[in-house]
């Protein structure tokens, strides 16, 4: 079996279990014209992006602008580009459909994207260190070390005090998540999104990005705005 | 971090992810035995084969916004696609995931005489029920074999699904309302939603005449069923002939226009080079564009897959599906020999004139050759498939002969 197609088990096996279908089938017998079977409400659950994206310089920049609107395997799935037609693309990206990349961004990305297209994925993993049940440390140099990354990677989308109104937060359909008012979730759940990114949302997965340690040290950051 | 230490770091991750796979799966025959991905015959083809909700295992293109491709067997096995099995595509990653039936709404205003309002119900008791059996094509289907290559997405052929719709006539609904004299297109929306709101909602828009035309439909079902979620529950324009651009999914909102509609959608995206193959010459950007909108004949072989062997000495059978914009297919053309010969083959049973239409044929194979299957069908006014691929910047409006290359046993 060639490595790739190892991987793409996985993959299956992770999505297949990382998301659940809620169909609410009610009957409308009363109803003259109801040939077919009626559904009252569907609800469904989008699986998790299968890959992230890979380190290197520019990977910010990805995780950041182009995560907004679509997940990383529109880089994936492209043919080899010319650094033109990559800057022709992002340029389309931020002139056609709003995405706020800055300028002084787009050459890096562009090289990134080049980069990103000629490997193969890794596929996201369930997750790449244990949970820990340990309660988080509040020691003043974990949070300061959470504070570095909150205001590289988060600050954009969560706003300075994670209120969710960030110059990009604001602008998300729905908007970024109030990490003001996140007190009752459990750090598991918090960790997991951080992680493996919220379904259906721009939050991207951090695992790639970020390490263990620094994921932690986020979280503990990311806890003082409900305390304040 | 260089990227070379980025790829030997990712070696070294994925042999660990073998062995994990492996073991985590406990090699149950059932997950064994189903194929995890396909691989389509052009550069970045991998496609993991994944479960989306109320789908069987598809090829994801894309995750989010969900594009997702039919394997193109299963087109071999139905005429009619299998809604679980039903290519997906949508364009703005705000998708609702809930849809209540209490408090949707199908609104109908602008230039009509009186806004009206619809739940499914009302829809299905006011007006009569129609049902038409259409491709739904998108009009980027086959773009990864674009030559060159193109941006945008990498589709095989399976953007593609053949259904029996049924729902209501757009006419109807639009009579009901009333339109006014000055009225000129038709404009639709659905409950998707750009991410963020600097960017343009999908909007989609017919001329009014083809608004107005017997067979375009508010379709609520699709193969007896109510529509998946992913193909636009529960309410879907139908637009048979054209491309599914135009079928607008979660169609909540309609809107007659007096004025041509300059929304992004129809004036920046879906446009074919205007002259009349729709193509230029590849790597030129046109100087004049007009939307896209009805599709070129095609056929498929379906029971042959391109690399096969197969065994020589009693004839072969062939078979494929062959369809285009409403005229009807009126023959459908084989040759083995890459184009030098073809035969006739014999049409299949004529599901109406928007259908994939099955054809077969029995052809005499010789030992230890190597052939060149091509199909080419010709519809009931005359226009056939090109024989070599068109080319233009995005992809759109393939209906070439396309080949299945085959070598026979001894």
């Amino acid at each position: 079996m060639l490595p790739h197609q190892a991987n793409l088990i996985m993959t299956q096996t992770v999505l297949v279990l990382s998301f659940s279908i809620g169909i609410f089938l009610t009957s409308l017998g009363s109803l003259a014209v109801a040939e077919e079977p009626k559904k009252e409400t569907l609800s469904i659950s989008f699986p998790s992006d299968p890959f992230s994206f890979q380190p290197g310089p520019g990977q910010e920049i990805a995780n950041t602008y182009c995560v907004i609107c679509h997940s990383a395997d529109y880089i994936y799935m492209q043919p080899p580009h010319s650094q033109t037609t990559w800057t022709e693309i992002i340029k389309k990206m931020k002139l056609a459909f709003g995405c706020p990349i800055p300028d002084e961004s787009i050459a890096l990305l562009s090289e990134y994207l080049i980069h990103q297209n000629e490997i193969s994925p890794l596929p996201s993993s369930p997750s790449h260190f244990q949970m820990s049940s340990s309660p988080l440390l509040n020691a003043q140099a974990v949070l300061d070390k959470g504070q570095s990354v909150y205001t590289t990677h988060c600050l954009n989308c969560h706003g300075p005090m994670g209120k969710g109104d960030g110059p990009i937060g604001k602008m998300l359909i729905p908007p970024a998540a109030n990490l003001t008012v996140i007190g009752q979730k459990s750090d598991k759940e918090l960790l997991k999104t951080i992680q493996d990114g919220r379904p259906g949302t721009a939050m991207p997965s951090w695992k790639g990005d970020l390490s263990a340690q620094e994921i932690l040290n986020v979280l503990s950051y990311v806890r003082t705005f409900s305390q304040k | 971090m260089p990227f070379t230490d980025g790829l030997t770091r990712r070696r070294f991750l994925q042999s660990g992810l073998i062995a994990g796979g492996l073991s985590a799966l406990g090699l149950r025959s059932a997950r064994a035995s189903a194929p995890s991905s396909i691989d389509l015959p052009f550069d970045r083809g991998h496609r993991p084969l994944v479960a989306f909700p109320e789908k069987r295992p598809l090829m994801v293109m894309t995750t989010r916004p969900p594009q997702l491709e039919t394997p193109f067997p299963i087109f071999d096995e139905n005429i009619f696609t299998p809604n679980d099995a039903f290519f997906v595509r949508w364009h703005l990653a705000g998708i609702p995931t809930t849809v209540d039936l209490q408090t949707f709404r199908l609104t109908i205003r602008g230039r009509v005489k009186q806004s009206l309002s619809f739940s499914l119900t009302d829809l299905q008791s006011q007006f009569e029920s129609i049902e038409v059996a259409a491709v739904c094509q998108c009009a980027g289907n086959s773009r990864g074999f674009s030559e060159p290559q193109v941006a945008g997405g990498q589709w095989g052929h399976g953007a593609m699904g053949n259904a029996i719709w049924k729902g209501v006539r757009l006419r109807d609904v639009l009579e009901k309302a009333g339109v006014e004299k000055d009225a000129k297109h038709v404009r639709f929306d659905g409950l998707d939603r750009p991410v963020a709101d600097v960017t343009p909602d999908f909007l989609k828009s017919l001329p009014l005449d083809k608004a107005m035309a017997d067979q375009v439909l508010v379709a609520y079902a699709m193969n007896g069923e109510p529509l998946p979620f992913l193909n636009g529950f529960p309410l879907r324009l139908v637009v048979p002939g054209w491309y599914a651009t135009y079928w607008v999914k979660m169609l909540n909102d309609i809107e007659v226009l007096n004025h041509d509609d300059h929304n992004f959608w129809m004036d920046r995206a879906y446009r074919i080079p205007h002259n009349a193959c729709g193509c230029l010459a590849p790597g030129q950007k046109p100087t004049s564009t007009v939307p896209l909108s009805t599709m070129p004949v095609r056929s498929f072989i379906t029971n042959v897959n391109n690399g096969a062997t197969l065994s020589a000495g009693k004839p072969t059978l062939i078979k494929g599906i062959a369809f285009d914009q409403g005229y009807g297919i009126d023959q459908v053309l084989l040759s083995i020999d890459g184009g030098q010969h073809w035969d006739a083959a014999q049409l299949g049973k004529d599901y109406g004139d928007f259908s994939f239409r099955p054809w077969e044929i029995r052809v005499a194979l010789k030992p230890e050759q190597s052939y060149r299957f091509q199909s080419l069908a010709i519809n009931r006014i005359g226009e056939s498939q090109q024989l070599h691929a068109k080319w233009n910047p995005n992809g759109y409006l393939r209906n070439a002969v396309e080949t299945v290359h085959v070598a026979t046993s001894g």
